[in-house]
């Protein structure tokens, strides 16, 4: 990300941190002499509070960005009694944090999906919430607070399925990711959406009872979560590097071909993107890809060079180094695993071998024919086919044929 | 250790055991006749539940602050019981805290015991000062709501910060171990913690039960991504120590060097008085100070005869390739500049880093990691030497200081591992030629890498390219 970027989303995050503020300051005041605000002001007022809060966005752990706005609507949808002002203000807002954010370009990781994401969601949400309290308040016997409560569940499902709708036809698009991988990937975000609808909920409900207090009671708790969730996702980042950096030692050592473990991995990434593996799996996968000739250390050793070894000393070697950090056992263990070939000598299956190995030992063998043996990659994917069922798992080469395809690698 | 001072400390703890229980066991005894219990019993159990979580699973922010909401929790709590059953109630919460699952798990017993009388002399004093305060004022107004539970939440703080000092005191005979200055680092952490403590209540007391999920949802994710952050933060620290340590195993003579001069550091950066992320800083620099050696060819590094300045280009090429790679690493990059100035003299002279020019003295936390890195190497064995007294090494260091290391940073060095009591190196005085002789004799036949020995042959090839 370019350093200026940075510096306009930091400048927009406290511009719109001053606005909101403001806003509520006035609100607050206003109320405090009595008066009733007129309807439109009212309107003006919650467009421009969720507008400059829709500017600021969370990192979630999926590595997309969430907008703040949806909290904020979720408080105006508590504080506003009818459903004409809610829509206005949602709307007008969102269209508004949209022009806004083309115009900066300080959605940073944002795409037009996203914003269309937002606004279709944030309107089903606002629908269902003015809808279904209604029909709670008539129907059930509920304390106020605890019907607020039920709405604002209810229409956070609503909210959930349209973005679930949306996700899917972003998936329609882009045919290299998998349904699945995609759905799952949403689902990683539960916890940022989840402490969004809360907040947004305490606030509009504190902010009847207490006034200004309840910036303190809503906005301190977020915010500590936020920044919980903006140093998650940047360790997650610097962690990343670190294990490419340490994965790139035997390279500059001159122990294995320069760039293979990073080409290894993108091709493995995507693969496993394509067939659709959990989250989780494609993380770990990315870490053991990176690492698979880690191993290739060894060979510094001029004993061990002279002795001679396999692709599984090899394997053995990268595992043993790799199982010494202890959060990266799994890791280890699929490094360990990924010279085995599909089928053994003698074995009909060897239900041992996690896919994520299989997709490695795919990705390395194609980088290598084409470096190691100056192979094109229609020859390289030859070569993996001709070893298919055999050597190598034969979806992960029809997969791998795929993404090719997909990339403009190769013709279909 | 001398058996006698263990004898004298297993007494002292066996006082401790006994003490605190009694006083713990009479306050709730007195409490239980002065104050109700809090009502509805459910909401004290889901307060206590809480605490018993937050006690259990404090978080790292960095180094020595640990964020733990539990002082939150109790003083919430605090407000919503009112003051005819606050202390009471709270106490009764704090007393669970001396379930910790690592005591149950090792059958400890004395800080399950101590625990126990120390959570509650602090829950009565820190919310016998909330009670007083809002009986003092108006229990019912936002403002000294919050002021009270933010005065008691300090209180909170200092009193166990206070009572841990008095028992290590006691136990272990350290006069200076908990000094005053250190108090304000905990003040700030727990006014805010108390003061949003106090505002919670406050929203319980006006919206009712709906609260507590929007409250416990917000505080619950929160605490998880900080938990998530804090583990992967501890991933990334142990995968980087973890590669380093695997890789380094291979070579018997510099087996540990990298986790000695790290444990070195850190005890020199502490003695001057870092903390937080500066300490961090400088244990990092020493882990990753030798990882370039990793990418040099062995036989490189073992060779007997002075390098060539080919050989000597090809060597640091592979250390700068290295360097190059840990500084995509964003975080890493001020761990990485130190690194590549630990050979750099403090006067100036020596081998210099990144960032540094000839001349100019490298930053403290260089000269820091100098200090550390020189000690391990004079006092562990090597394959031109076996390894040297720790009296011998305090003198070169000592010898050497004003001109390749910093004195001050010496006097610290060698102050900190006197205090600490703990004796590196060879336990027999010989002298340095002496050493040598008989790294010849005995291991005459292994030669091994080593960063000071390699350094140096390094540095007579540059001269020899650059004569």
């Amino acid at each position: 990300m370019a350093e200026s970027r940075i510096k306009v989303l930091t400048i927009a995050t406290w511009f719109a941190t001053l606005v909101s503020a403001g806003v509520f300051v006035a609100v607050g005041v206003a109320n405090a002499g009595g008066d009733t605000l007129p309807w439109l002001l009212d309107v003006a007022l919650w467009s421009i509070a969720i507008t400059a809060l829709a500017l600021i966005t969370v990192p979630a752990p999926s590595g997309s960005r969430l907008s703040l706005g949806i909290g904020a609507g979720v408080a105006a949808s508590v504080l506003l009694d009818d459903p004409v002002s809610l829509g206005a203000s949602i709307s007008i807002a969102l269209v508004a944090s949209w022009l806004i954010q083309r115009r900066l370009g300080v959605g940073v990781g944002r795409r037009d999906g996203d914003y269309l994401a937002d606004a279709l969601s944030m309107a089903l949400y606002g629908v269902i919430y003015s809808y279904s309290l209604e029909l709670i308040v008539v129907s059930m016997d509920l304390q106020p607070t605890w019907s607020v409560l039920a709405a604002v569940t209810l229409a956070g499902l609503g909210w959930f399925g349209v973005r679930a709708v949306v996700a899917a036809f972003v998936g329609l698009e882009r045919s290299d990711l998998a349904g699945r991988y995609l759905w799952l990937l949403a689902l990683e975000d539960w916890a940022v959406v989840l402490s969004m609808f809360a907040g947004g909920a305490l606030f509009g409900l504190a902010w009847s009872v207490m006034g200004l207090w309840a910036v303190a009671v809503a906005i301190l708790p977020y915010a500590f979560a936020h920044t919980a969730f903006e140093r998650y996702s940047s360790t997650r980042v610097t962690y990343g590097q670190t294990i490419k950096a340490l994965a790139q030692i035997p390279e500059v050592a001159g122990l294995a071909p320069l760039g293979h473990s990073t080409r290894t991995s993108d091709i493995a990434v995507a693969i496993a993107q394509e067939i659709g593996l959990k989250p989780t799996a494609v993380t770990e996968l990315e870490y053991a890809a990176l690492m698979h000739d880690v191993g290739r250390i060894t060979l510094n050793e001029p004993a061990i060079l002279r002795a001679g070894f396999t692709d599984e000393d090899i394997a053995r070697w990268g595992a043993q180094i790799i199982a010494e950090a202890p959060y990266l056992q799994r890791v280890s263990e699929l490094v360990r695993l990924q010279h085995r070939p599909y089928r053994s000598p003698g074995v009909e299956f060897d239900p041992d071998i996690p896919m994520t190995s299989k997709i490695i030992k795919v990705a390395s063998a194609y980088d290598q024919a084409q470096i190691e043996e100056g192979l094109s990659p229609v020859e390289s994917l030859e070569r993996i086919h001709q070893g298919s069922a055999y050597e190598f798992d034969p979806r992960v080469a029809a997969s791998l044929r795929r993404v090719l395809v997909f990339r403009g690698v190769i013709a279909n | 250790m001398f058996p006698n001072e263990l004898a004298r400390q297993h007494r002292a703890k066996v006082r401790m055991a006994i003490a605190f229980p009694i006083v713990g066991f009479a306050v709730v005894g007195v409490l239980a006749f002065a104050q109700d219990f809090p009502r509805p019993v459910w909401l004290w159990a889901l307060f206590a539940a809480a605490f018993v979580f937050f006690e259990w699973k404090s978080v790292e922010v960095n180094d020595k602050l640990f964020a733990s909401p539990s002082v939150m929790v109790i003083m919430t709590a605090a407000v919503i019981f009112g003051p005819e059953s606050a202390v009471l109630g709270c106490v009764a919460m704090a007393a669970l805290g001396l379930l910790q699952p690592e005591d149950i798990h090792d059958r400890r017993w004395f800080q399950p015991a101590v625990n126990f009388g120390q959570l509650i002399i602090t829950a009565t004093i820190s919310i016998g000062v909330v009670s007083i305060i809002l009986a003092a004022t108006d229990p019912t107004s936002i403002p000294w709501i919050a002021l009270a539970s933010a005065v008691g939440a300090v209180t909170y703080g200092i009193v166990n910060y206070r009572l841990v000092a008095f028992i290590v005191s006691r136990v272990y005979g350290h006069k200076d171990v908990a000094p005053w200055s250190h108090v304000a680092q905990i003040v700030v952490p727990f006014v805010g913690m108390g003061f949003l403590g106090g505002l919670l209540g406050a929203t319980y007391l006006l919206l009712g039960t709906a609260a507590i999920p929007l409250i416990g949802i917000v505080f619950f994710t929160g605490y998880m991504a900080f938990e998530s952050y804090s583990r992967l933060r501890q991933a990334q620290l142990s995968t980087l120590a973890g590669f380093i340590k695997a890789l380094e195993a291979k070579d018997l003579y510099t087996r540990g060097h990298t986790e000695r001069v790290a444990y070195f550091s850190n005890m020199i950066g502490e003695h001057m008085g870092f903390n937080g992320t500066r300490l961090e800083i400088v244990r990092w620099s020493a882990l990753i100070h030798d990882v370039g050696k990793l990418a040099v060819p062995r036989d490189l590094i073992r060779k007997k005869t002075r390098l060539t300045p080919e050989e000597y280009e090809e060597m640091q090429g592979h250390v700068h390739h290295v360097d190059g790679l840990l500084n995509e690493v964003e975080f890493l990059r001020p761990m990485v500049e130190i690194a590549s100035n630990h050979h750099a003299h403090f006067d100036g002279g020596g081998y210099h880093g990144s960032n540094v020019g000839e001349g100019d003295a490298p930053s403290l936390e260089a000269r820091i990691l100098a200090v550390a890195d020189s000690f391990d190497a004079m006092t562990s064995t090597r394959s031109y030497r076996v390894a040297l007294t720790q009296d011998f090494a305090f003198r070169e260091l000592r010898k050497h200081g004003g001109s390749q290391f910093d004195p001050e940073v010496v006097e610290a060095f060698i102050e900190a591992l006197t205090g600490a009591g703990e004796q590196y190196g060879s336990p027999i005085e010989i002298s340095e030629q002496e050493a040598r002789r008989r790294a010849e004799v005995g291991m005459g036949q292994e030669h091994a890498l080593d960063p000071m020995h390699a350094r140096r042959r390094a540095d007579e090839g540059r001269e020899t390219a650059h004569g």
